[in-house]
């Protein structure tokens, strides 16, 4: 079976899809893109949004506190989400930087792999740094809120450290797996196979 | 020749016309237009569109059932049936070369848009049409 055979028996066949007029592929265009690195931009641009709006939420919060500890911790997690804001420019500007028009598949392919790959890394880091700090501010802003004196007077007996620690180690565990499986499920099969996709070219 | 559910091959067309709109404006004529439109289709239906969930349709499982049982004979329509059935089997990087070259791209602009050298699409297009021929051969037999 040789190659012009098979043309001959392809040019006999039907086109795959119908020809579009002006207006269908006008409508097409308002459409959003479904291609991946366009959905991550959308989801982070809704994380940074979702973070910048309870960020004001807590610093009219703060505003209406009076001065003590619960209004300080309160003030730190405003800070810290402000600097949160670092990250997700950081995820934006990584994910911009993939332009599939100037490239062939090959290095189009090398380029989103190396994109995803600096992604999913840097995402993983974020959180592992991220989770513990939630967990103890938390902690903190929920033992202010009951009353400091009593907060402070538990936090040092040896029955509430070794819990705490336990609850820590587990938190620490049970988000870090969900995380993992998350961006597995969300990218890691994607990237699996993308990488099967370039050994294909090398092959 | 991506898709087989015909609402998801629609999504695709989409997000290529989608593609092709919002990467004109980078068009320096360096490369063929063709050539170009070749990129960012293949590169959009193979590396970066992800396709929503949905359940197979029962008339692609009975569509691909056809395709399988069919024997082979002299009709035409059977063999372009066939021809696609083998296409389906290969690999998405194998199948994006066999349907340049059934469209007549030639073998430098393969070359260009996949980026590999003209001389491994040679010898890819030889495996190619050997796996084609064995899964032709193959079918027939069922």
């Amino acid at each position: 079976m040789e190659l012009e055979e098979l043309k001959s028996i392809w040019k006999n066949s039907e086109p795959g899809f119908q020809s579009k007029d002006e207006t269908e592929i006008a409508s097409m265009l308002k459409g959003r893109s479904l291609s991946i690195i366009d959905k991550l931009k959308r989801s982070v641009w809704f994380e940074l949004i979702f973070t910048l709006a309870a960020s004001i939420g807590l610093l009219i919060y703060a505003l209406t506190l009076p001065s003590g500890a619960l209004k300080w911790t309160s003030i730190s997690i405003l800070l810290m989400c402000l600097g949160y804001t670092f990250y997700y420019v950081k995820k934006l500007m990584l994910l911009n930087r993939f332009d599939p028009v100037k490239e062939n598949m090959r290095a189009n392919l090398v380029s989103l792999i190396n994109n995803l790959s600096g992604y999913l890394k840097f995402y993983k880091r974020s959180y592992t740094i991220l989770y513990p700090v939630y967990f103890c501010l938390g902690l903190l802003f929920g033992g202010l809120e009951r009353g400091a004196d009593e907060f402070f007077e538990r936090l040092v007996q040896p029955r509430t450290i070794i819990l705490l620690t336990l609850i820590a180690g587990l938190f620490y565990f049970l988000s870090t797996r969900f995380t993992n499986w998350y961006l597995r499920k969300l990218y890691g099969n994607h990237l699996e196979k993308l990488k099967g996709l370039l050994n294909d070219i090398h092959g | 020749m991506y898709e087989n559910d015909p609402d998801v091959r629609n999504d695709l067309f989409q997000e290529i016309v989608f593609q092709l709109w919002k990467s004109f404006s980078s068009f320096r004529g360096e490369a063929k237009i063709t050539t170009w439109m070749y990129r960012i289709a293949l590169n959009t239906a193979i590396s970066g569109f992800r396709k929503q969930t949905r359940n197979v349709k029962t008339e692609d499982l009975k569509e691909l059932h056809l395709n399988i049982s069919d024997s082979w004979g002299d009709d035409r329509e059977e063999d372009i049936q066939r021809l696609q059935w083998a296409i389906r089997q290969l690999s998405e990087i194998e199948r994006a070369m066999i349907m340049m070259a059934l469209e007549e791209v030639p073998y430098e602009e393969i070359a260009e848009t996949i980026g590999i050298t003209q001389n491994n699409v040679r010898v890819r297009m030889n495996r190619i049409r050997e796996k084609l021929k064995n899964l032709c051969v193959t079918n027939h037999g069922t």
